[in-house]
């Protein structure tokens, strides 16, 4: 089987992501998580960076050799509010500091939104796709895949096993059956093509579950009783053969409700 | 008389002739019945010039398989072309033996011998079938070398030869034994459930030894059950979530075991499923929250300079709703039936009936226990808003109690809305009703709803406290008083306020509409502010100071990198795109053990080295503190970093067991997720065990610790104006000497506008004492 590695990614997909982390730690990362991912650890880095450097300073350099007699810097004294100990031109700076950055943050992850809840009249996905047309999936510089139309499909969850529907889509766009596999035994399997982008409406007949499409990033509960919808633009450059597993605990045999996605030429 | 003794003389006697009577039967017929007791049928003593052998069996054996075995002897006057040869007599402690032809013969599944057919050779062909479990398996030979007289004197038996051959198999060594799981959680239970009630009495043994009574030890016993002491109380909420937490870490080294290897079997998938339900109630109801009662029953009194709490029958019906919640919550385990619904319990599973009969219990007990919690929200939020010593205006309280204050708001706004949803399911379960039954129209995402409207304010219920203790602790060690002490108390109500409107974040993937996950999105952003308003003010108060390492210290250092750590990761959620691939995974379980253990129980850790001696009066050893900190913190940290990146690889939460993508097999991570996770399961074991010491620490300090004196760490709060124990009914030494209720003084200019105006405006909605009549001062 292939193992999908960031080098099968366009070069323009690549951001950030180092060499060292190719092989199969990346297998997972779409470009769009990819994305976020190295901007926030980047962020996390200078936080964490001065933060932990304040902490490690201070830790050594304000410190009292435990003598007999304490150090008492604020006269401190049993049964009196002491006096206060404050900046308010510190106190403000890291208030308005942090608030600035989540703004930022909040400014850089709004972007990929677009690409889940995307509506399914004249989005970013177009309309459903006429018969035989195809969506011609482009991606932009973050991992965004934009289509001119897509598919429909069906996604039924039901303790414990996963049933896919293609409804009327031909098998050269999408393909179900089954497979044996060594370690899951007997799953379904949903075979996508590369290129082309899919709505699945998706249920459930019992209780909560959620397909996880682990290579494509993304989950979304299935609902007794309710219809939920989940994109799937599929890639050119989509491992091949990928898990489906259950993110929503239903029961016994949650942790075996498996299935296969293949993503075909 | 006499004729008793010549009978019991006549029954002595039966018995030796029975006991000396051979019981074996001898030729032709076969040796039978001799097993381990000797074959004394051919002459009186085995002879050593006979060599019985057995040939044929495995050094271990395997479950259930059949050997063809060969017994044999050499020897004695046995020859050929005599008229008999030979017999023997073989018998196995387990397995079962079988026979080839007729040269031998079956008398039950441990014994064979040879039959006439059999009589004139000198080795027999058997099967011998393993047993199917791992055991040691003994097998005696017994046989006779037989000259062959059987005409002549003797009865045919005179110069036989016989000897004794002994055998013990070793089952198989490289599969053992599964033991129950159930049985392994339930033996711990007990074992420490019996320990501590061992260390309890001698607790009361220590107290007194010459004491050492029933008539003393009730009395002593009906006052722990029966006190409405804040003291007394506080520390039995103690013992029963300290208790708990090693329940729950039993329950977590359980699943680690099995979540060591991929594609485990050490669980069965069911009861995976119940001990990770189990592990997650019992750590957060039964663990954190008791604790957190524990600290705020001893301290909120001392702090804020009172005598005991406001309602104090009220405080000891708090606490004993929860062992009997306890009982309840756990009720399904002893019949291999617990909850296994996720401490989340979502519905509609957690009232379908694939859901385990223990659920209904474990509702129950949860009821229970919101019951609880909201009778200690009314009781501390009065003692906080009425029981202040004068002088103490609401911005002159300890910043524990402010977290308290905090966390009881947050606890008594939020938990009607579980309660709610516990009652629904209560009654879906037992009665009936549909409020989740999907074909009469019920709505799983109104569970979700009610149980997030609490459980987010819930976690902060359980942080916040540890804020507070590390706030105090900080402060003293560094001999400072806290930096901006006004923006801690507002960074603590804006999470607080922020707490009730990002539940959102744990149902982005959940289908609820986008509007409601983009406007929690943005909220839960905002939680970085006040949490990092804390971080820096709490770094800031070592500036300037002159840190004095304690173990409190030391743990409250080793929580300000672990809780940042957990700040930083948690912010990757409220990022949704990459929320949807990280949601239900390991990153998630990581973080919020990254915030719940290196937050919230490292803040109790920081708590107890720091209060202990005030509540015990004896110090513990910084030696013993130093070594649990080294431990725990470096295993700790071991445990729990690594799955970030199980999680960024696809480990999912709540699964029983995972494969790897070998070059074989696609599984669903990496080949190194094996590797790391048998590494966590070490760290695990570590982690779990270095928490012993702090345990050993608290003996031996009860024991012979050195006496605490009242202020050892030189804070400033009332709790160190008593003396080490406080005094049976809660007093302090004032400063003429006397003991009495305290006067806050403040070392600030005098606040004009004292109490400010929230403050007047919540005194209007209190019944002040003169108008129910009552004398003496009204109070704060």
């Amino acid at each position: 089987m292939s193992r999908p590695v960031a080098e099968d990614l366009p070069a323009t997909l690549m951001r950030g992501v180092s060499p060292e982390h190719t092989e199969t730690t990346m297998s997972v990362m779409t470009p769009i998580f990819a994305g976020l991912w190295e901007h926030y650890i980047f962020w996390s880095l200078i936080v964490g960076g001065f933060a932990f450097g304040w902490l490690f300073h201070h830790s050594f350099w304000f410190t009292s050799k435990d003598g007999e007699k304490l150090p008492n810097v604020d006269e401190i004294k049993i049964g009196v509010f002491p006096k206060h100990n404050d900046d308010m031109r510190l106190e403000v700076a890291w208030t308005v500091l942090p608030f600035l950055l989540i703004v930022w943050l909040t400014y850089y992850s709004w972007g990929p939104l677009d690409a889940m809840w995307t509506s399914a009249d004249g989005g970013i996905h177009g309309y459903e796709c006429e018969e035989g047309q195809s969506s011609n999936n482009s991606i932009d510089s973050s991992g965004i895949i934009s289509s001119d139309c897509y598919h429909v499909i069906e996604i039924t969850g039901q303790q414990w096993f996963w049933s896919f529907d293609c409804l009327e889509l031909g098998t050269s766009i999408c393909d179900t059956g089954t497979e044996t596999m060594e370690v899951y035994g007997s799953v379904p399997v949903l075979s996508l093509k590369k290129g082309e982008t899919y709505l699945a409406t998706m249920t459930s007949i019992d209780v909560t579950h959620a397909p996880w499409f682990q290579h494509l990033g993304t989950k979304e509960d299935t609902l007794p009783g309710q219809q939920t919808t989940l994109w799937l633009p599929i890639s050119e450059s989509m491992s091949e053969e990928s898990m489906v597993l259950c993110a929503e605990y239903c029961g016994d045999a949650h942790s075996v409700m498996a299935a296969k996605l293949i993503a075909h030429n | 008389m006499r004729s008793r003794t010549k009978g019991a003389i006549a029954v002595l006697l039966v018995i030796s002739a029975m006991l000396a009577l051979p019981s074996a039967q001898s030729l032709p017929a076969g040796i039978s019945g001799v097993q381990q007791s000797g074959c004394n049928c051919h002459g009186a003593v085995p002879s050593d010039s006979v060599v019985a052998s057995i040939d044929g069996l495995p050094e271990s054996y395997n479950y259930s398989e059949t050997y063809n075995i060969t017994v044999s002897f050499q020897g004695g006057p046995s020859q050929e072309g005599n008229v008999n040869q030979g017999g023997f007599h073989l018998w196995a402690s387990q397995g079962s033996l079988g026979v080839n032809d007729a040269t031998a013969q079956l008398y039950n599944e441990n014994e064979v011998g040879h039959t006439e057919a059999g009589n004139d050779q000198v080795a027999w062909t058997l099967t011998w079938t393993a047993p199917a479990t791992d055991t040691n398996v003994d097998f005696i030979l017994h046989v006779n070398s037989v000259n062959g007289n059987a005409d002549g004197a003797g009865g045919g038996t005179s110069g036989d030869m016989w000897n004794k051959l002994t055998i013990t198999l070793g089952g198989p060594v490289e599969v053992l034994e599964a033991a129950d799981p159930f049985v392994v959680l339930g033996v711990l239970i007990i074992v420490s459930a019996t320990l501590l009630a061992f260390t309890l009495v001698f607790v009361f043994y220590r107290k007194d030894p010459e004491a050492f009574d029933w008539d003393n030890f009730a009395p002593w016993l009906a006052d722990w059950l029966t006190s409405t002491d804040h003291k007394k109380i506080g520390t039995l909420y103690f013992i029963a979530g300290l208790f708990f937490l090693g329940v729950g870490g039993i329950m977590a080294m359980i699943i680690r075991i099995q979540l060591s290897v991929p594609g485990n079997d050490f669980l069965t998938q069911e009861q995976y499923n119940q001990f990770f339900t189990l592990h997650g109630t019992t750590m957060i109801f039964l663990a954190a929250m008791p604790m957190i009662n524990g600290f705020a029953n001893w301290m909120i009194p001392l702090q804020l300079g009172a005598a005991d709490l406001a309602l104090p029958r009220i405080n000891a019906m708090s606490f004993w709703l929860q062992p009997f919640a306890a009982l309840l919550i756990f009720t399904g385990v002893f019949s291999g039936h617990g909850a296994d619904t996720g401490w989340t319990g979502y519905a509609p599973y957690v009232v379908s009936e694939g859901a385990h009969y223990g659920t209904t219990m474990w509702a129950a007990g949860q009821i229970m226990l919101v019951a609880s919690s909201t009778l200690t929200g009314i009781n501390f939020l009065t003692t906080m808003a009425v029981m202040r010593a004068p002088g103490m205006g609401w911005m002159q309280m300890p910043l524990f109690s402010w977290s308290v204050l905090i966390a009881n708001v947050m606890l008594f706004l939020s938990i009607p809305a579980f309660g709610v949803g516990l009652i629904q399911v209560y009654l879906d379960r037992v009665i009936g009703t549909a409020f989740y039954d999907i074909a009469a129209g019920g709505d799983p995402l109104l569970w979700s709803h009610l149980f997030w409207y609490f459980g987010h304010p819930e976690v902060y219920v359980v942080i916040v406290p540890s804020f507070g203790i590390i706030s105090e602790v900080i402060a003293t060690s560094s001999r400072r008083s806290v930096f901006g002490y006004r923006s801690m108390v507002y960074a603590l109500a804006g999470i607080g306020v922020v707490a009730f409107i990002v539940y959102g974040h744990h149902m982005f993937t959940s289908g609820m509409s986008p509007t409601l996950r983009f406007v929690t999105m943005l909220t839960t952003m905002l939680v970085a502010v006040p949490t990092g308003i804390k971080i820096f003010n709490w770094l800031m108060t070592m500036h300037g100071g002159s840190l004095v390492y304690r173990t409190h210290t030391l743990w409250a250092l080793g929580f300000l990198i672990t809780f940042t750590l957990g700040g930083i990761s948690g912010m990757f959620f409220p990022s949704i795109a990459m929320d949807t691939h990280l949601h239900e995974s390991y990153f998630v379980v990581a973080h919020f053990h990254y915030v719940l253990v290196g937050g919230t129980v490292f803040g109790f850790f920081a708590g107890i080295y720091y209060w202990w001696p005030k509540a015990t009066g004896k110090m513990l050893s910084e030696k013993l503190g130093v070594l649990h900190f080294l431990t725990a913190f470096v295993s700790y940290n071991a445990l729990f970093w690594p799955m970030h990146r199980l999680g960024v690889w696809g480990m999912t939460r709540r699964h029983h067991t995972y494969f790897v993508t070998t070059e074989e097999a696609l599984g669903s991570l990496p080949m190194e997720a094996a590797g790391w996770n048998m590494f966590i399961t070490v760290s695990g074991f570590i982690f779990f065990f270095s928490n012993f010491i702090m345990v050993f620490n608290m003996i031996v300090s009860s024991v012979r610790g050195e006496d605490a004196p009242d202020d050892p760490w030189g804070g400033w709060s009332f709790e160190w104006m008593t003396s080490s124990p406080p005094p049976n009914h809660t007093l302090y030494k004032l400063n003429d000497g006397s003991w009495g209720l305290p006067t806050l003084e403040d070392a600030n200019e005098h606040i004009a506008n004292e109490p400010g105006w929230l403050s007047s405006w919540f005194q209007r909605l209190m019944v002040t004492d003169q108008e129910t009549g009552e004398t003496g001062e009204a109070s704060h």
